[in-house]
């Protein structure tokens, strides 16, 4: 390749583009006339290749060459490749850190001579090892392992407020045009970030449990029939819960965009846990001679598949839903009758109490950034406890059931609901909690059915 | 004989605990937990899969806390003897049943959203306690804790 310029003409698309790119032309002929053909240097414009990038590439190949680095020439001495081998690589556009890759991967001189040979980049077309994206990066292990957090660094660590591409290009990758877009509908990071997704989204991770085998199946035993038909009520219930929770956030994870990763990672870990959940009670309505119930009227279930934007339904149904489950299995772990009932309820607080932290934290996140929305919210909730207490008068099956669960039977049902009342307390007091963390004052909104729990003792 | 309660007796849990791969299976905790015993307090931490630290704190240290476990001494004393009796704690003995059955709460905090922690380590704090089954507790006289 020559340094002179060379006189070459340029076609009008080629042209077209590097005007559109902000190439000069005569990089353009001096790329031309080192033997690059229009369509590959379309290409490498579309890819994103500045001009100077471009411009230093041309200046090394005019050289002759980079100059290698001590640590390659180490390298390819204790790799048996010869200096002049490499060299000729780095000249093709090779870059060091690879081809001491390739060495370390045990490629011989022989296959590296083979694959020039075929033309490399000529035949292959490696431009995309060019990508000017973020390189370099090194996260290292924590105490935890290799989190989320931890390989949050540098560029791909910012999450930003609007993310602007419709496809699923990856956080910190480079985009290419013309990909079709994924129907994402969220863009904007307060409508569902919370700076808790990554450690819960590891957390579930490691906490996860198995209910076929981790569960100690055998410690149950036959319960007068009263008893199972009220436990086998109160799974049925449950169960149903957790699968409309799967369900739900199974509908809004594609909405997600591809920006907010830790998001979409975390509430993926929600909907397994959703599904576990609906496995370990099930299984335990049919592994004690009993069987399902009758199902849910439902009006919870629509206040959250009705809801219409993401954070009204994270509000609704991972604050106001989850913090009267969350009671549930405190005293469902309280009123086990065996081991194996004690560790479901026990692993499924640990679950439920971890999607009570993204909602919780996710509601601040919003209402400290967007104050206008405090109303909203509120609203949202108002209809979500609206129809929380529409079950209560039209489900005449949950209320007696954990009754004789937490009574022992219908003999001692009268305990069993003063159990009951003191569980619908807790969870209105662990509710209006949490959202006095979030910044959401509810005490004089909470509607008058929910306050008669905390008001009666 | 590790005396309860004690920084001694924390730390005699503490390297139990961590030297358990059963405890190390239960997953990642990540928490400030304190213990208050009568006029003592004492700080746990545990970071990812052990507990990492305990020392006697203040009175004034459980608001830096996520949450604190407070009961009369009597109490710690049954729940201890019960655990040593069967091994780990019974079922009228675990940490969240004894939670329920205090008007004011066994797991405590000045903070609605961290005390959830409680919730979210349960079954590793519950096992922290029931490793105190393989050892043998001496008791505080009730004097030196009032």
């Amino acid at each position: 390749m020559a340094n002179e310029t060379v006189p070459v003409s340029i076609p009008d698309n080629l042209a077209a583009k590097a005007r559109e790119k902000g190439w000069p032309l005569d990089l353009v002929q001096q790329a031309l006339a080192a033997g690059a053909q229009p369509a590959q240097i379309i290409q490498y414009m579309d890819q994103g290749v500045t001009a100077d990038q471009a411009r230093q590439f041309l200046a090394a190949q005019a050289g002759g060459g980079k100059e290698l680095s001590e640590e390659i020439r180490a390298k390819a001495e204790a790799s048996a490749w010869p200096i002049e081998l490499v060299q000729a690589a780095v000249n093709m556009g090779a870059a060091e850190g690879d081809l001491m890759r390739f060495m370390e991967m045990g490629v011989t001189a022989e296959q590296a001579r083979q694959f020039m040979a075929q033309g490399g980049q000529a035949q292959l077309d490696l431009s995309w090892m060019n990508v000017p994206t973020e390189w370099n990066t090194r996260a290292r292990p924590t105490k935890h392992g290799l989190t989320l957090d931890a390989i949050n660094i540098g560029k791909y660590g910012e999450v930003p407020d609007v993310w602007e591409h419709q496809t699923e290009m990856p956080r910190g990758a480079f985009p290419i045009p013309g990909v079709e877009g994924m129907g994402y509908s969220i863009y904007q990071k307060q409508e569902v970030w919370s700076d808790a997704c990554a450690p819960l989204y590891e957390e579930s991770i490691q906490r996860r449990w198995r209910p076929a085998t981790d569960v100690p199946w055998t410690t149950i035993e036959p319960l007068d029939d009263d008893l199972e038909r009220g436990a086998c009520q109160v799974m049925t219930y449950l169960s149903e819960k957790a699968q409309l929770e799967a369900d739900v956030l199974g509908r809004w994870e594609p909405e997600i965009s591809y920006g907010y990763h830790e998001v979409k990672l975390y509430l993926a870990t929600v909907i397994f846990e959703g599904a576990r959940a609906v496995e370990v009670f099930r299984k335990r309505a049919l592994s004690n001679g009993g069987g399902l119930g009758i199902q849910s009227p439902g009006w919870s279930h629509r206040s959250v598949i009705d809801a219409r934007n993401f954070s009204e339904m994270a509000t609704v149904q991972m604050v106001l839903q989850d913090s009267l489950t969350l009671a549930e299995y405190q005293f469902g772990e309280m009123y086990a009758h065996n081991a194996a009932e004690k560790f479901i309820f026990t692993r499924a607080m640990q679950d439920k109490a971890r999607h009570l932290a993204y909602g919780v934290s996710h509601l601040k996140y919003v209402l400290l950034r967007r104050d206008d929305r405090r109303e909203e919210m509120q609203r949202y909730l108002d209809k979500g406890e609206t129809a929380l207490l529409m079950d209560d008068r039209k489900d005449h099956a949950t209320r007696p059931a954990w009754a004789i669960y937490f009574g022992g039977g219908t003999a001692n049902i009268g305990e069993g609901l003063r159990v009951y009342n003191q569980m619908r307390r807790r969870f209105i007091e662990q509710y209006l909690a949490r959202l006095k963390w979030a910044t959401l004052d509810r005490g004089e909104r909470l509607l008058p059915g929910l306050r008669a729990f905390i008001d009666s003792e | 004989m590790p005396t309860f309660p004690s920084v001694e007796w924390f730390n005699a849990i503490k390297d139990l605990v961590n030297s358990d791969p059963a405890f190390r299976q239960l997953g990642t905790v990540d928490s400030v937990v304190g213990v208050k015993v009568g006029n003592k307090v004492y700080e746990l931490t545990f970071e990812a899969f052990e507990c990492t630290n305990v020392r006697e704190a203040t009175e004034n240290a459980l608001r830096d806390m996520d949450f604190w476990l407070e009961q009369p001494y009597d109490k710690w004393q049954e729940m201890l003897q019960n655990i040593k009796r069967n091994g780990a704690a019974d079922l009228q003995h675990t940490l969240n049943t004894i939670d329920l059955n205090m008007p004011d709460g066994f797991a405590r905090s000045h903070d609605g959203y961290r005390r959830d922690a409680f919730y979210r380590f349960n079954q590793s704090i519950q096992d922290f306690f029931n490793a105190s089954a393989k050892i043998d507790t001496q008791f505080a006289e009730p004097a030196a804790v009032a």
